[in-house]
């Protein structure tokens, strides 16, 4: 017993220890205890169910999972969002491994101009929220047969672009692939630049033509980033909500995601946690298999000497045309669509681009004038949407506070404590929330606060814990990864003199890894600024973010709102990411997923 | 036959930092150069400008007589056209080839047949000693493996250049010794020009029938690895050439007297009996070079008190003090140590000790006594 109580003791003398504790016993609470939860409701009959399945409430039912799968409306119920979802996924990739990539091979590899300005640019898409480019898409190229007003590209040129063109599968491959070509072109670029150029140059030397030295070398070198890519990209596109809900709606193209917003805001509960089930085992299986091949990459590290000279392959007579090509390109997905929602933000009436219907009607007007839009006032006069930016940056701010908070003491404790189960339990406890899709994720959470936690229902509380727990991850991984850098020797010198846990941690580590640090809050941050997915099952009227108003506008119709939030969104995500990195040289691109 | 010359070699970068200097040089077939210099001298990228992986910003070369690069003709051979091979710093083996792979891509890229290419890879493998691996990847492999693996790769194409850059530089000093040992026989056997990148001079001493020594770009001699030691065009040529460094002694030239010079160092009479060929020497500032090996000791001579003694049993490395602020390095052969702070007793019996102008030149070479 003594020795117990020694032992005990001894465990605790150690900071890291309490803290991996007590970060075990939280992220239980907050992750497995919601996903058990889930798992129980889904196998369970709801309330309003109890008649229909003639069984008490709370009893033990197949009946959800027989209804998603072998029902004869799972076709439309499960299966066909299901294939839908793998095939915009599977588009996205596509479209993002070919423009990163190409243009990670350019900036990289060629003397292409400009190559400054252009990668800034590239960035900005992923810096946006994700729907940036599925708004800008559906304010172009609206076409007038599923119903509406045109879109711009209708109004200028007079074409009615074809159904196909304007909403569902082409549109939602080619704009999530947009949005995540940046991270292919980090992944990739990041390879390319650190790959030693002696690797080539190598197979110069032995005869190999151009061709055959991208073919055999280049290509093979890359192709872990580019698997990597694969399998990030692939996945969070599987989770994208708010890109098919703008562009797959209006033809009534469901996703899983959509499907899985369509059941739980409608009847049946059961059926929505069984599909999130799916999605979660689906999201983690993907990102468990990338785990797995990132660890096999180490493999292809090898010694690096000076390859500092690239020789850079001549575009010669193509130079300036791909060049402007390039730039064309960026500049539609990075500033045209801003543009395009100041525009649409400015309308009297939609479709109508002449300058003499362009009116500040819709930002500064009062109630009385804006009769069109159910009396709405302005939206710099509408307290609507005042309460939704405060509820927006306050919850931003706690999210990041508590998540970087947290992040940082998991990074901390994790690396302190390596080697041991409890490290490695918390370790992949703080990671889980990444492998889980948004809105799954909220599923769980709705779970656990309409069954187990019932006063959180409808709180603000309960999106500041889902926000914690989601962007954990964020904070937690520049923490560990800031920590790996940091010599342990550096905290032992302080404290063989003497200096105290909380000390050491004041005056030596935290200002010593201060960049990572600070990412590990704005992390959270940018992506609580403009989340949708993970909200909008949850906010009730009263916590609405600015966000979920946005998409609220979007269901309605009310165009000019809708875009003129967004344009806000990105403004205040940008300048905050700017701020952030001119202060500290930390930015949301430097970071992981997104 | 290929022999290599460089025509007033220039290379800039960003038009500021001159990497390489109007250099000059020529190499004869079948030669083994070594390119040492500090880093930073221009080396490598002499080296790759040679390859074709780097090119001039003015100047000509030329292999086998023929014009690989010149400014004034705008001719650039592309590398692959140069016929020669290349050897780097850390191997650049692909990763995701096994061995075989790695060795075979050149002969691959020529179009051999698939019979030849077998027959020529593992000729390589036998030659380097590596047969047992064909089928493993380089992260499978020591370092000494892969570096076999890089030079059987560079020579199956039969190069009759090899140009490599620092290719011993990640081996620990163990295998060091022995791969030189395993290029010296290489060259003899290829019997190809091989040109050599190191900032080790022992490395370039041992391997090279001619050094080539640079700084900042600029050639400071090119001659034989015993020229270089015993005859250094400068100052910089003799302290960057031997181990433990040549001792170079400050010293101001009072009279010149046919083929003696005396000089004052320090307080004391130092007088340079010239050999032949000295041309006289103006009334300056001037530098003693001796090398350590060159100081004896003996009953008579010049006290000098003991700092540090460091025995290693082939030799003894004593540094010694002459007076305050002129510090000797000594080479004793055989089995000795000495006391710190016992008195010895110095002379200098050789007739090669160097003595160097105000512009740190070679003037010649001489007995040295010091009184």
């Amino acid at each position: 017993m003594k020795q117990f109580t020694y032992r005990v003791k001894r465990f605790f003398s150690k900071p890291y220890n309490i803290i991996l504790s007590m970060m075990l016993v939280l992220l239980t609470f907050l992750t497995l205890v919601p996903l058990l939860s889930m798992v129980r409701d889904s196998f369970v009959v709801h309330a309003a169910e109890t008649m229909r399945l003639k069984k008490p409430l709370d009893s033990f039912t197949l009946n959800h999972w027989f209804k998603v799968l072998f029902d004869a409306n799972s076709i439309n119920v499960f299966y066909r969002p299901f294939l839908n979802s793998l095939i915009t996924s599977l588009g996205s990739c596509l479209v993002s491994l070919f423009f990163g990539g190409f243009f990670a091979w350019l900036v990289t590899r060629t003397n292409m101009r400009w190559k400054k300005l252009l990668s800034a640019l590239f960035i900005f898409p992923y810096v946006m929220p994700s729907w940036t480019l599925a708004l800008a898409w559906y304010n172009i190229f609206k076409n007038t047969v599923v119903g509406g007003v045109p879109g711009f590209f209708m109004a200028m040129t007079g074409i009615e672009p074809a159904n196909w063109f304007s909403y569902g599968a082409f549109p939602i491959a080619v704009v999530t692939g947009l949005h995540y070509s940046p991270f292919a072109y980090i992944m990739i670029g990041g390879i390319l630049r650190n790959m030693d150029a002696n690797l080539e140059e190598a197979a110069m030397m032995l005869h190999a033509s151009q061709g055959r030295i991208m073919r055999k070398i280049t290509i093979p070198m890359v192709l872990p980033a580019i698997l990597s890519t694969f399998l990030l990209v692939f996945s969070s596109a599987m989770s994208s909500f708010a890109v098919p809900q703008f562009l797959g709606l209006p033809v009534r193209y469901q996703v899983l995601t959509t499907q899985l917003y369509r059941t739980l805001n409608g009847v049946n509960k059961g059926q929505g946690y069984a599909i999130a089930m799916v999605m979660i085992l689906l999201g983690v299986a993907i990102l468990a298999f990338n785990q797995r091949l990132t660890g096999v990459r180490k493999n292809y590290t090898t010694v690096t000497g000076k390859s500092s000279n690239i020789s850079l392959v001549n575009l010669r007579g193509a130079r300036n045309l791909i060049s402007v090509i390039v730039l064309v390109l960026v500049l539609m997905v990075s500033l045209v669509p801003l543009f395009s929602f100041a525009l649409e933000s400015l309308l009297l009436r939609p479709g109508d681009y002449s300058l003499s219907n362009l009116t500040l009607q819709f930002w500064i007007g009062t109630a009385q004038q804006n009769s069109i839009a159910n009396s709405e006032p302005g939206m710099l006069r509408n307290p609507t949407m005042w309460r939704a930016l405060w509820n927006s940056l306050r919850l931003s701010f706690i999210c990041s506070l508590t998540a970087g908070t947290l992040g940082f003491l998991a990074g901390y404790a994790i690396v302190r404590g390596r080697g041991t189960k409890l490290a490695t339990v918390v370790d992949n406890l703080a990671f889980f929330p990444y492998l889980m899709p948004s809105m799954a994720f909220s599923v769980i959470f709705l779970s656990m606060a309409s069954t187990i936690v019932k006063p959180l229902y409808g709180t603000t509380l309960l999106l500041v814990l889902i926000g914690m727990v989601k962007y954990l991850p964020f904070a937690s991984r520049s923490g560990i990864n800031a920590m790996m850098q940091l010599s342990t020797q550096i905290e032992e010198a302080g404290e063989i003199i003497g200096v105290p846990w909380n000390k050491r941690m004041r005056k030596l580590v935290i200002p010593i890894q201060k960049a990572s640090f600070i990412s590990g809050y704005l992390l959270p941050f940018i992506s609580c600024m403009r989340e949708l997915s993970l909200f909008v099952l949850l906010v009730t009227p009263s916590n609405r973010v600015l966000t979920t108003l946005l998409f609220y506008y979007n269901e309605k119709g009310w165009d000019q709102y809708s875009n003129g939030i967004n344009l806000m969104i990105v403004i205040i995500v940008l300048i905050i990411n700017w701020i952030v990195n001119k202060a500290t040289g930390a930015s949301i691109d430097k970071g992981i997923g997104g | 036959m290929p022999k290599i010359e460089l025509k007033h070699i220039t290379k800039k970068f960003n038009n500021t930092f001159t990497a390489v200097d109007d250099l000059s040089i020529t190499i004869e077939d079948g030669d083994f150069i070594t390119l040492l210099g500090p880093s930073g001298c221009g080396k490598t990228t002499t080296l790759r400008q040679i390859a074709g992986l780097e090119t001039p910003t003015s100047g000509e070369i030329l292999i086998d007589g023929k014009v690989m690069f010149s400014s004034e003709k705008l001719i650039d051979v592309a590398p692959s056209q140069r016929d020669v091979g290349f050897l780097f710093q850390n191997y650049a083996l692909w990763p995701h080839m096994t061995v075989f792979q790695n060795i075979a891509f050149g002969l691959e890229n020529l179009k051999w047949p698939k019979d030849k290419i077998d027959a020529r890879v593992k000729e390589l493998l036998k030659l380097l000693k590596i047969e047992e691996f064909p089928n493993r990847y380089p992260a499978e492999l020591s370092g000494g493996q892969q570096q076999r693996v890089a030079i059987a790769r560079t020579l199956a194409t039969n190069p009759r250049i090899l140009l490599m850059d620092e290719p011993l530089s990640n081996l620990d000093a163990k295998l060091r010794m022995e791969m030189r040992a395993e290029l010296k026989r290489l060259h003899h056997e290829t019997g190809a020009t091989f040109v050599y990148v190191t900032h080790d001079q022992l490395e370039a001493m041992t391997l090279a029938t001619k050094i080539c020594l640079l700084d900042k770009g600029v050639l400071q001699q090119y001659a034989p690895p015993l020229m270089v030691y015993a005859h250094p065009a400068n100052t910089f040529v003799a302290d960057f050439v031997g181990s433990p460094s040549i001792n170079l002694v400050d010293g101001m030239i009072k009279t010149v007297q046919g083929g003696t010079v005396s000089l004052d160092v320090d307080g004391f009479t130092a007088t340079m009996e010239m050999g032949d060929g000295f041309k006289g020497v103006d009334i300056v500032p001037a530098k003693i070079g001796i090398r350590p090996e060159y100081i004896s000791l003996s009953e008579e001579g010049v006290p000098a008190r003991v700092i540090s003694s460091l025995p290693s049993g082939m030799e003894t490395i004593v540094h010694l003090e002459v007076r305050k602020g002129l510090p000797l390095t000594s080479v004793i052969f055989g089995q000795n140590d000495f006391a710190v702070g016992s008195t010895l007793h110095v002379t200098f019996p050789t007739d090669r000790c160097m003595l160097f102008d105000d512009k740190g030149n070679l003037v010649g070479l001489g007995k040295l006594t010091l009184r």
